[in-house]
């Protein structure tokens, strides 16, 4: 028994010894560095969500397959029932009108984490830089920055739209953990919220090639009574460039369409 | 526009679309689940975000020439499907096969396009998230 702790105890450290994390310099300036390490894997490509079915149990809509972050009631508080409940999605289950909805992104604020990923099916391509993993969106051309120079979370600033995201590499995953959210966002596209302290941790890993998976978890005690999430398979689109989305134009198609609807 | 053919006043065409009310943005309940297809003659296109649109003529029982206004998803989704911006044509003798508005306006949500040398686009739209 003794002699297995102990080897257990040497396996560990010397794990942690190699880790990137333990050799990564610690800085006392928010800038990434160009001597971070480099990424274990190459998550780097066009991907967009698939729509493979996860089973043949049953049929699945797109909208579960492609827009939602789990096909299964949040673990909500009640502080959070109430709060869902005046959410006015204008798509999925729930939809309303444009003129009766009070999504957010209908007035083109930021999706937030990880709405960013659920809108209209739109692709994301990942890049690498020194110290940085990108994120770049089709969708209204949002950019995440993922920081994987070791640095820790922004502590002094107010929250943001799209929070604060540094990234680690444990093996083949690149783990991206954000916080530093405002709770001004839907947490995705049926409306349930989040307060500042949402906590979402992403886990990403190239399967193969052409396959990118995303573990996402949520953390957020005053709005979930436990940690909830999805898993989301993104394909590679080898042939595909990001085009030109542009937020304001959906706005004045809604204009028009609610024009002809009277206001109703 | 850049990618108009014609100059035609925006609004108007906005509201022509949607005078038969579809509410509820991209939700497929307002559309007829059952495919209908129409044999018309282009008059119009706008290839743009969030809609691309084509504006088409059909005779109706009664001779009489119809208007009708075919929903296709983005310009970033159809531009990647191998449209640009002079695939139709006015006068273009085109096939669209697609869902009507349950509404009664003469608004198809497109599925599929014929186009007059024969070769297809199919769309893959959503069933309650529409692109």
């Amino acid at each position: 028994m003794r002699n297995r702790l102990l080897g257990l105890t040497l396996s560990a450290v010397t794990a942690l010894a190699t880790s990137p994390l333990i050799l990564a310099q610690t800085s006392k300036t928010n800038v990434a560095k160009a001597q971070a390490p480099a990424p274990t894997v190459d998550l780097s490509g066009v991907w967009r969500r698939s729509r493979r079915a996860p089973d043949k149990t049953r049929k699945y809509t797109i909208y579960e397959l492609a827009f939602s972050i789990a096909n299964e009631k949040p673990p909500m508080t009640p502080w959070a029932e109430e709060k869902f409940k005046s959410a006015k999605p204008n798509v999925g289950p729930n939809a309303v009108s444009i003129s009766e909805s009070n999504d957010p992104i209908l007035q083109c604020f930021p999706p937030g984490v990880p709405r960013i990923f659920l809108i209209r099916g739109e692709p994301v391509e990942i890049a690498n830089l020194p110290g940085r993993v990108l994120m770049l969106f089709e969708y209204d051309h949002f950019v995440r920055n993922i920081y994987t120079d070791g640095r820790e979370h922004t502590k002094d600033l107010p929250g943001t739209w799209m929070g604060d995201s540094i990234g680690k590499w444990e093996g083949d995953t690149l783990v991206v953990d954000t916080t530093g959210f405002n709770d001004k966002t839907w947490l995705d596209n049926d409306g349930h919220p989040h307060t500042e302290d949402l906590h979402v941790v992403e886990r990403l890993r190239r399967v193969d090639h052409e396959t990118l998976t995303i573990d996402t978890t949520i953390e957020d005690p005053k709005a979930y009574t436990k940690p909830w999430g999805g898993h989301a398979i993104y394909e590679l689109k080898p042939d595909w460039n990001l085009g030109e989305m542009v937020c304001e134009d959906n706005v004045t198609y809604s204009d028009m369409q609610q024009k002809s609807e009277g206001g109703k | 526009m850049k990618n108009k053919i014609f100059s035609f006043p925006v609004l108007a065409i906005g509201i022509a679309i949607f005078a038969g009310t579809v509410t509820a943005h991209h939700g497929s309940s307002v559309y007829d689940s059952k495919l209908t297809t129409y044999k018309g003659t282009v008059t119009d296109f706008q290839f743009m975000n969030p809609h691309t649109e084509i504006w088409f003529e059909v005779t109706g029982t009664d001779g009489k020439a119809e208007k009708w206004t075919a929903e296709a998803p983005s310009l970033t989704t159809m531009a990647r499907l191998g449209w640009n911006k002079t695939i139709f044509r006015p006068g273009d003798q085109v096939t669209f096969v697609g869902n009507v508005a349950k509404s009664g306006a003469k608004i198809l949500r497109l599925r599929k396009v014929v186009f007059p040398n024969g070769k297809e686009t199919v769309m893959d739209r959503g069933e309650d998230y529409a692109e």
